[in-house]
């Protein structure tokens, strides 16, 4: 048998993988799940945004009326508001950075073997499983009490065991908490990265004459870049939604020194009975988070793809 | 052989046995190790006094300097449980379980869907799905209790269920992917040519594969759930209220007494926290394929 | 048991875009043991994917039994796979692993226990029934992914590159495994890989394809002997076929700067052609010792230079380059021992009239 011959026509593909029906039999498992998170987590954020657009005090019966924007004016005129928003900025970046850094140090710290390894880190994740508000409970009390708590106790040989903490630095004791908390899961992703280096490059590196730190620097940051970013991705949107210690540590106060956002407008809707004003504030800050993080999102899918390709 | 050779002769009673050469500075690694331990016990140390606290009597608890030496007794956990931690217990358990069962449910297909057959516009969706767990609760919490109350269903247990349900299901569905991404084609493939419809597969072939990877997730949602304050705490009372709410609670009609505080709040933590322990690798295996992929 | 027909069967990703596999047209008998071979992107793989189901069929037909395929799901084709990389089932035992496609044929538990054990038998893997994948070396795991292919009795049995991921020891004792078990059983086997010694060795054919075509479907010893163009002729044997492309001379091709004479019939096929590939296999070659300055014009021979010497134990190849022109090169299998060095200057002289000629720009055989 010979060459066969070549004929003119084109060969066209016979039909699309993702149109007609085998599209839809494959995208089908995925409706369940869509369509419920759409009803639950949706659904209620165009309620919200309703809400935004009337003038609704719950202590007022019956006030419910349209009145525009009005709320949206009144949110970004409220000094408070921008006190507020600046808290969750700093306590947001201030506890994802902080608990990465650890995170990262005891992470570098596990990452070799020795005696009891597994023991330690288990004693490391353990902070990570505690109930936010027990945990809380805990800082406030044991830890953070001017009379009977540990860390005053432990500073006054150095005559410094005096302070209030919580109402002294009301914002940085619940940084302290949270960071304490989220050190773990910052911890276990940059081990996860640290364990997955590929062996052969790290030889490469002593073999070429790299010292530790040069290799750290070379070739295992670069390497630890898509697991710190995804650290800070995860941590971030958890920690913004913050509320479990604040409301257990200090309740927000003194005033709103130490409110974020969260809890302020559970501050406003829950105690204040205020729909109409809080559910702006809702609004606001979901448009502010969906800006962020698209920016932050594609940073990340871009780095997942980058380092594949 | 011409050449001569310098060797000495192994001597008839040479039994020592080989070992590694011992090389370079012994002290280097043995500190970093101690280093390890002290990090770990301090960082732990908290927790370490909270559950040594909790079984202080009230006296030892509130002494300044704080006492390390004590005799422990169990009469705290004793008023933890009949002030009525009971209920709030079952409750927890009963909407962690549930909440779990049907985020795997769901995750697991979806996962599916987006890993092993996917379509055009797959990446979007996976960015939805994260995108529902950026917006901040707080947003919602309104209308979800407006419609919540108007339809009967506050201080009821499910409502629990299914907010748990949206709150874990894009993480869920985030790891259970990379997990997917982890069985290779040929497997489907030769199931497929063995003669296997796509649900004998599923059964039979990839979910044995990607177990480790629904323990892991399990695992995830199962702490989030059970630690989760702020919806128990607004949309529960009497009836349905989980073991956090218990806790507040329970400070406010206690006040500072810090060794039932520390008594109720290690009952709080420790299912979640033996769960965690036991599971472990599942959990660092978890968090791990979630950056991985 | 069943013959198998490619009948101008096309696969193309993306509308526009050059085929994977362009119009194929094949037709193996039953029984036959067919090897589809050539380099990576030739389209072989895509072409087995394709009779197994797991690629569409865009455009043509293939037909097992006289039955066409197209849109008919793998599981419905009555073909077993051995894939590339095994895919074994790791969860289950080697039994199950092999038990498992009579399982979802509805097969009963009886007749899954006997025809599992007759294939254990056949391979030698009785001992490992119980074992799971991962307990299992390379070899042994081949073994069991030709298990579960053998237990169905299907109509055709399909191998990705089953030997690729095997040592090179292993690889030789296998491959005669395999063909041996083959010819006992009598099946119709479609066979993929890229190693051109596997394909001559094991295939009652062969198809050699390079881009999506095919280039020849023929005996080996046919393939050997006459490579319908000069990619087959480059491809097959090992070293590969020495390919020059000459202007024509009088009697023969013009060789750097000297002519190198061709036997009549030979010559008389170039036709009116100016320039023509010449295809000299490595044992076509005679040696002589060139040392001796000999005159140059119209010889019979080529004055080269050696570069490189491979002995080989019973043979010797020699890695050679022409006096005339350094940039080509030429190999030459010569006995072994044969004391040939670098540097050593020889005048090498086609011996065989079997010489291949292939049209300069097409490749086409003349």
């Amino acid at each position: 048998m010979t060459v066969t011959e070549q004929r003119q026509a084109e060969i066209v593909p016979r039909q699309p993988a993702s149109a007609g029906r085998e599209g839809w039999i494959r995208r089908a498992p995925l409706l369940p799940a869509l369509i419920f998170t759409i009803i639950v987590t949706q659904l209620p954020f165009l309620f919200t945004i309703y809400y935004s657009l009337q003038s609704w005090n719950l202590v007022r019966p019956g006030s419910a009326q349209f009145v525009g924007l009005d709320n949206y004016v009144k949110v970004f005129t409220d000094s408070q508001f921008r006190g507020v928003a600046l808290n969750t900025v700093v306590l947001t970046a201030g506890a994802v950075l902080i608990s990465m850094v650890l995170g990262l140090a005891f992470a570098l710290l596990l990452d070799r073997r020795f005696r009891g390894r597994g023991f330690v880190r288990t004693l490391l994740i353990t902070p990570f499983l505690i109930t936010p508000v027990a945990a809380a409970l805990l800082w406030k009390t044991v830890l953070f009490d001017p009379t009977y708590g540990l860390i005053n106790f432990v500073l006054s040989p150095f005559g410094a065991g005096q302070t209030d903490w919580i109402s002294a630095f009301p914002l940085t004791s619940v940084m302290v908490a949270l960071v304490w908390q989220w050190t773990p899961f910052m911890m276990l992703l940059t081990l996860a990265g640290l364990q997955s280096q590929p062996h052969d490059v790290l030889e490469a590196a002593r073999v070429d004459g790299a010292g530790s730190f040069a290799i750290f620097r070379e070739v295992t940051l670069p390497h630890l870049r898509r697991f710190i970013e995804l650290g800070i991705v995860l941590g971030a949107i958890y920690l913004v939604n913050t509320f479990d210690a604040i409301y257990m540590m200090t309740q927000g106060g003194p005033g709103t020194a130490s409110a974020n956002l969260p809890f302020y407008i559970y501050q406003r809707a829950f105690l204040g009975f205020d729909i109409g004003q809080s559910a702006a504030m809702g609004v606001v800050v979901v448009i502010a988070t969906i800006l962020v993080s698209t920016f932050a999102l594609r940073l990340i899918f871009r780095s997942f793809q980058t380092e594949e390709g | 052989m011409a050449a001569p050779t310098t060797e000495r002769p192994a001597s008839a009673g040479d039994t020592r046995e080989l070992a590694p050469a011992r090389r370079g500075n012994r002290a280097g690694p043995a500190l970093l190790t101690v280093l390890t331990w002290i990090v770990g016990i301090g960082f732990f140390f908290p927790i370490l006094w909270m559950v040594l606290t909790a079984f202080k009597k009230e006296a030892d608890a509130y002494t300044s300097p704080p006492s390390l030496f004590f005799t422990p007794t169990l009469e705290q956990f004793e008023t933890v449980f009949s002030s009525g931690i009971g209920p709030y217990l079952l409750n927890s358990l009963f909407a962690t379980v549930m909440s779990t069962v049907f985020v795997l449910l769901l995750a697991v297909p979806a996962a599916y869907a987006v890993s092993l057959r996917p379509v055009k516009k797959t990446q979007d969706v996976l960015f939805f799905f994260i995108s529902t767990k950026m917006l901040p609760v707080v947003a919602a919490i309104v209308p979800i209790y407006v419609v919540v109350n108007d339809i009967g269903m506050l201080d009821n247990i499910w409502t629990l269920v299914v907010l748990y349900t949206a709150m874990n299901l894009p993480i869920a569905v985030w790891m259970m992917r990379s997990f997917f991404q982890e069985v290779p084609k040929e497997l489907l493939e030769a199931a497929s040519m063995d003669g296997a419809s796509l649900w004998r597969s599923m059964r039979e072939v990839v979910l044995p594969v990607v177990s480790p990877g629904i323990a892991a997730t399990s695992l995830i949602c199962v702490i989030f759930a059970w630690n989760e304050f702020f919806f128990a705490v607004n949309l529960t009372a009497a009836t349905a209220a989980t073991v956090p709410v218990f806790l507040v609670g329970f400070i406010t009609s206690e006040g500072l007494y810090f060794a039932k505080l520390c008594a109720a709040a290690t009952m709080c933590a420790l299912p979640v926290v033996v769960a965690g322990w036991i599971a472990q690798n599942k959990l660092v295996q978890g968090l791990s394929f979630g950056a991985v992929k | 048991m069943a013959d198998v027909v490619f009948d101008q069967a096309s696969r193309v990703y993306t509308a526009g875009a050059k085929p994977a596999v362009n119009r194929l047209d094949l037709e193996i008998a039953e029984g036959e043991f067919v090897v589809l071979v050539g380099p990576s992107g030739s389209g072989k793989s895509t072409a087995l994917r394709m009779l197994a189901g797991l690629e569409e069929i865009d455009d043509g037909e293939i037909r097992i039994g006289g039955r066409n395929m197209v849109g008919v799901p793998s599981r419905d084709r009555d073909i077993a796979m051995v894939f590339q990389n095994y895919a074994l089932y790791p969860n289950k035992t080697v039994g199950d692993n092999m038990a498992f496609p009579l399982k979802m044929r509805g097969v009963d538990k009886a007749t899954q226990q006997e025809k599992v054990k007759a294939a254990a038998d056949i391979l030698g893997l009785t001992d490992y029934l119980d074992r799971k994948p991962k307990a299992l070396s390379g070899g042994q795991r081949q073994r069991v992914a030709m298990g579960r292919a053998i237990v169905r009795e299907p109509q055709v049995f399909l191998m990705d590159e089953p030997l690729s991921n095997l040592d090179a020891k292993m690889r030789v004792s296998t491959r005669t495994e395999i063909a041996a078990m083959q010819r006992r059983l009598g099946v119709t086997t479609v066979y993929v890989t890229h190693d051109q010694v596997e394909a001559m060795t094991m295939g009652d054919r062969v198809a050699l394809l390079a881009d999506g075509r095919l280039q020849q479907f023929d005996t080996p010893a046919d393939l050997y002997d006459k490579p319908a163009n000069a990619f087959v002729a480059g491809f097959i044997g090992s070293p590969a076929m020495n390919l020059f492309t000459l202007p024509v001379s009088a009697e023969g091709v013009r060789m750097g700067s000297s002519e190198l004479r061709l036997p009549r019939e030979v010559h008389s096929r170039i036709g009116g052609h100016e320039r023509v590939t010449l295809g000299i296999r490595p044992e076509q070659w005679s040696v002589a010792d060139g040392a001796s300055g000999g005159g140059d014009g119209v010889s019979s021979g080529v004055k080269a230079q050696v570069d490189v010497v491979e002995e080989l134990g019973s043979d010797a190849y020699l890695y050679a380059h022409l006096d005339d022109d350094a940039q080509t090169a030429v190999v030459v299998r010569t006995a072994g021992r044969s004391g040939a060095r670098r540097g050593d200057q020889n005048v090498l002289t086609p011996t065989s009239d079997e010489l291949h000629l292939f049209d300069a720009d097409s490749g086409d055989r003349l």
